[in-house]
């Protein structure tokens, strides 16, 4: 197969050029991470997977404008990123039920709503955050970013990274003692 | 202890994607690719790879792609579902644009098909065992479960009595799963269940329906019947609450849940009244055949479940729609206490068994609960009585005996949990009846050129969903356009009416009578002075992008708007009343807008007195030539100092006979109070607008700012006689809260609707001539309403006959000069010389407004459109765009697009 050995960003410009295999072969290796941050967002696999699915049709149709400013990770990253936000903020407008009772409903097949909320209790006080330092948090301890990373992501300065991640343990502190 | 946990953060597994997923990610996207490449200029870049499209099973092998998959790798996996790949491509129907959403949707909808079998499956194994352990005296339950050891042999073989849709989204899925040892387990399970109980489950559901038929004749317990009717659909529909779940807030438009609920009701239904029977009431009442609970057998268990509705987005309105079967009206009876049985009570009456007889139904009911629920609007009552009542008499309520009652609502029930989501209030009226012009040939109402109707709908459907139907005032989307009648030359006869007759595009048997009226357009020369007062609502409620900084954005283009010598004053209330600005002349822009920049957000709703001190700035600066206007801006909280309703109504009503006339701009979702901004602004002489982006404000107040702002007659009323010898059925579109005794037509102390400068208003009834078909039977005894046309005929010798030869009707039109207060009369008959033979001959804005129409009629869910859909409507309208100055209509269209699919 095209590219199997090559960096991404070697494979991205070609892709950019209008390769296709090489485009193919970028998408199989990073969908799962792609599709991994959509879930630390959504918290929802059907969700997560219909978010990836929207990433990778917006990079399909953004690639070509690539450029190779950032590496090929960050920009697919920051698509994610802003996709699974757009997501979260349209979906804010509907109350959806809790995603146990949801996937009790209509997800008969994966795991049951236990399995699939593992360390639920964490990662619901992280999404109950003000969706900036739930952006932080993510970004910074659930995609292992430097500060300067997340800050690029998010748009802000890395001050502010931190600062919202400041406020972030400050409140997480406070619902977790609560929650015990 | 925290920095611990987040550092955990990372360590948490996120559950792998579906393989299933992550196939039709990579294919929507490679298709993206190829639909970019195609666009791309190929020769340009010469690459033959970009040329080349290969197919989906090109895609390169992956490493290991899932952290769970254990030894198994993605290439195995590709391979392995290799051979459904071409069928899975046809299947995704991947348009050349697949930016589009449609081949998405497609793909969701095909997850939701499988989650329905699966869940079908899984709901009907458990009430075959149990049928089998009472058949057979071998215990199977316990066994049955167990999974067989062997691979399973049912994988291949669909299982008998599953249809179409079911079965084939199953069989990928088990060809997926079937070569590879570990696969997602529950697949695997449910195909195992499939496939061992299979050739049974047919045998073992008829036995299932039998014994249930017999059980419900041996109890006679009609409740029982009932509520065994009611499941299989109200409940499908419905979605668990439990109540210990304190965060689970069940929206009431849960687009995710809903479709999907819609999907398992569909699939239901599709599979017949056997299982409806069947569904009811297993023996022991635990498993139960709706497939929402079904999943989980606790929560049926436990009483503390609530049933909520979940509106599944209504699909679009037909007559076969919302013509409900008379046991419809069985559940309006406030007999029928429990909720279950309520909302199940229009269900049995499907005698087909389709979803969209279902669905709006339940939509409606869940849409009207939730108003109920507010208890602040009496919304349960029929017709506009309610609203009649708090408009001191003055609007008309429909005479609702007489309708043809082909529709009815069920009359809703609070839900024990009100939902605290959407807290917008609208105050539903029926739509207009069909009338029988032997009996009634007179039609009367007040103009109304509010638009705030097609602003919330527009908004909603750009969130994707539908609107609440009561929300859905078919006279103000139609007037929300600028339609390009002829205007009148001078402002002595301000109105110069346009009428065309036409085909109805949805009836080709009825006609359209088509009402345009073009208002005098001021030049700015004529223009009067303006005195504006800002009432603005500064309570925290306003804090969010779209509400206080909107309306501050939307002021400031406001003033642009005005000429130096006008004056503007600004009043703000929250927690407390405060004058932000002293009457100033425009002529002193900068103090405006600074004092328009420094409003913020923030604080309760206790202004005492906001609404009076408004009045006292507006009569400081007051201009006796000139128009008075107060213009309140606010999300919805009307605690403004007079919280009684009809107390503040008279005060404005009050200051309107001294010359201050009130408009409101409304703002926000979540908190809008549609009926009181409706009644307000009716009553206040003023146009209540929704503004939902900057560009309704800039059309609001800029593009019309001086029909906002400057009236050029007031108490505008229409009135239409019908010829009975030309017409033997007539209908007014929309203005269900407008409409007015006939009496009242002359009476110049009735308030009526307003008109602005170069404002247009249309009006469109939909006949019936006498040629055609009628839609009532006439009545066999005593004065018939057939015959009674050709009794008065013969009988009435006088020349009025002789005049209305021919004549469709008679169009008449009372309004006052802004500063006069007895009225003027301007006539026309509608005559042959205004019909058109063809829709075609009709002048476009006819056709749009037409279009327009049935589009509100659809949002609606009127029952008077037979199968015209919304593609009819965009066909309609795309052939009468005109000149669309401002990209009103273009904006139409795309709407129709979002209903279309949002009614899907």
């Amino acid at each position: 197969m095209a590219g199997e050995g090559d960096s991404d960003d070697a494979l991205a410009a070609r892709a950019a050029a209008g390769e296709r295999a090489a485009f193919a072969c970028l998408l199989a290796r990073h969908y799962d991470r792609l599709f991994r941050l959509a879930w630390r967002w959504t918290g929802r696999r059907a969700t997560a997977e219909d978010v990836a699915q929207d990433v990778c049709v917006k990079l399909a149709t953004a690639i070509r404008g690539f450029r190779g400013e950032a590496s090929f990770a960050t920009w697919a990253t920051r698509i994610a990123y802003t996709t699974a936000c757009d997501h979260l903020k349209a979906a804010s407008r509907v109350h959806l039920l809790a995603p146990a009772d949801m996937s009790s409903l209509v997800e008969a097949s994966g795991e049951t709503p236990e399995q699939e909320m593992q360390g639920s209790e964490l990662w619901d006080q992280v999404r109950a955050l003000a969706p900036q330092q739930r952006d932080a948090v993510l970004l910074v301890y659930g995609e292992d970013m430097s500060h300067a990373e997340a800050a690029a992501v998010m748009g802000c300065t890395e001050k502010t990274v931190s600062w919202h991640l400041h406020e972030a343990r400050k409140r997480l502190k406070v619902s977790l003692a609560a929650t015990g | 202890m925290t920095e611990d946990k987040l550092q955990h953060l990372k360590g948490l597994a996120a559950p792998p994607a579906r393989a299933e997923a992550r196939e039709r990610a990579l294919a929507a996207a490679m298709a993206a690719f190829d639909a970019a490449a195609s666009d791309a200029d190929l020769a340009a870049r010469g690459s033959a790879a970009a040329v080349e499209v290969s197919p989906i099973v090109g895609l390169p092998p992956t490493p290991n792609p899932s952290p769970r998959g254990g030894g198994e790798s993605a290439a195995e996996k590709i391979s392995a579902t290799t051979p459904k790949d071409a069928s899975g491509a046809d299947r995704l129907k991947l348009t050349n644009n697949p930016i589009v959403r449609r081949p998405r949707m497609q793909l969701t909808r095909f997850q939701y098909g499988m989650a329905a079998s699966i869940a079908a499956l899984v709901v009907a194994a458990p009430i075959a065992m149990h049928v089998m352990r009472d058949a057979q005296p071998r215990p199977l339950a316990p066994e049955g479960w167990s999974p067989p050891a062997e691979a399973p042999r049912g994988a291949a073989s669909k299982p008998r009595g599953l249809d179409e849709t079911v079965a084939k989204p199953a069989s990928p899925a088990s060809v997926a799963t079937a070569p590879t040892s570990s696969g997602v387990p529950a697949t695997h399970d449910t195909q195992r269940i499939a496939g061992r109980d299979a050739p049974t489950i047919e045998a073992l559901r008829r036995e299932a329906a039998q014994k249930q038929a017999a059980d419900a004749q041996r109890r006679e317990d009609s409740k029982a019947k009932a509520e065994a009717g009611a499941k299989p659909t109200a409940d499908v529909g419905a979605v668990v609450k439990t109540e210990a779940d304190k965060d689970a807030k069940v929206g009431n438009r849960l687009p995710h849940a809903a479709e999907r609920a819609a999907e398992l009701e569909a699939t239901t239904a599709r599979k017949g009244n056997r299982k409806t029977e069947a569904g009811g009431e297993t023996p022991q009442g635990t498993v139960r055949l709706d497939s929402g609970r079904g999943q989980e057998p606790t929560a049926v268990a436990s009483p503390s479940v609530t049933v909520a509705a979940a509106p599944p987005p209504p699909a679009a309105a037909s007559p076969s729609v919302a013509v409900a079967p008379p046991s419809a009206m069985a559940p309006a009876k406030p007999a029928v206490p429990p909720r279950a049985q309520f909302m199940g009570g229009a269900a049995p009456s499907s005698a087909a068994p389709s979803r969209n007889l279902v669905v709006p139904d339940q939509s409606g009911a869940a849409s009207r609960s939730r108003h109920v629920g507010e208890a602040k609007i009496a919304d349960g009552h029929p017709v506009g009585d309610v609203l009649a009542g708090q408009a001191g008499g003055k609007l008309h309520s429909a005479p609702h005996d007489q309708r043809t009652a082909t529709y009815m609502p069920p009359r809703p029930e609070p839900a024990p949990h009100q939902v605290e989501e959407n807290r917008d209030q609208f105050q539903g009226a029926p739509d207009n009846p069909v009338k029988q012009v032997a009996q009634e040939p007179v039609s009367t109402f007040s103009i109304d050129v509010d638009t705030a109707s097609y602003s919330f709908a527009r908004r909603a459907l750009n969130g994707g969903r539908l609107p609440p139907k009561d929300a859905v005032r078919v006279e103000e989307m139609i007037n929300y356009f600028p339609y390009d009648y002829t205007g009148p030359e001078t402002a002595d006869v301000p109105f110069q009416p346009n009428i065309s007759v036409f085909p109805a595009p949805w009836n080709s048997a009825h006609q359209l009578v088509h009402i345009g009226l073009k208002g005098y357009e001021l030049k700015s020369t004529e223009r009067p002075r303006a005195n504006i007062v800002l009432l603005i609502d500064t309570s925290g409620s306003m804090a969010p992008e779209d509400r206080l900084p909107l309306l501050k954005n939307a002021f400031r283009m406001l003033v642009d708007e005005l000429k130096p010598d006008d004056t503007v004053s600004i009043v703000t209330y929250a927690g407390d009343t405060r004058v932000a600005l002293e009457p100033t002349r425009v002529a002193d822009k900068g103090r405006i807008l600074s004092a328009i920049a420094s409003l913020n957000a923030g604080g309760g709703t206790y202004g005492e007195g906001g609404i009076k001190k408004a009045y006292e700035l507006a009569e400081a600066s007051f201009d006796a030539k000139g128009v008075n206007r107060i213009v309140l801006g606010t999300d919805g909280d009307f605690n403004i100092g007079i919280t009684n309703r009809d107390e503040l109504k008279g005060y404005i009503e009050r200051k309107r006979d001294k010359g201050i006339y009130l408009s409101i701009v409304g703002v926000g979702r979540g908190n809008y109070n549609d009926a009181t901004m409706q009644a307000l602004a009716q009553n206040g002489n003023g146009a209540a607008a929704y503004v939902d982006t900057l560009s309704e404000a800039h059309k609001v107040l800029v593009d019309e700012a001086s029909s906002t702002l400057f009236p050029i007659a007031k108490d505008v009323k229409i009135q239409v006689e019908f010829n009975p010898a030309v017409v033997s059925e007539y209908r007014l579109i929309g203005y269900e809260t407008r409409l007015l005794k006939r009496e009242d037509f002359n009476n110049d102390k009735v308030d009526a609707g307003d008109v602005g400068s170069g404002h247009t208003v249309t009006a469109i009834y939909e006949v019936t001539p006498v040629t055609a078909p009628p839609s009532v039977d006439p009545l066999r005894y005593g004065g018939t309403a057939a015959s009674e046309p050709q009794r008065r005929v013969g009988a009435d010798t006088g020349p009025r006959e002789a005049v209305a030869a021919g004549e469709l009707g008679f169009f008449k039109l009372r309004y006052k000069l802004p500063k006069e207060d007895t009225s003027r009369l301007l006539t026309l008959a509608i005559g042959p010389q205004q019909t058109k033979a063809t829709i075609a001959e009709a002048p476009a804005e006819a056709r749009f407004s037409a279009a327009v129409a049935a589009f509100g009629q659809l949002l609606r869910g009127a029952p008077y459109l037979g199968s015209f859909g919304y593609d009819d409507v965009t066909a309609l309208a795309q052939g009468a765009r005109g000149e669309d100055r401002f990209g009103y209509r273009a904006e139409f269209l795309n709407l129709v697009r979002l209903a279309k699919s949002a009614a899907r």
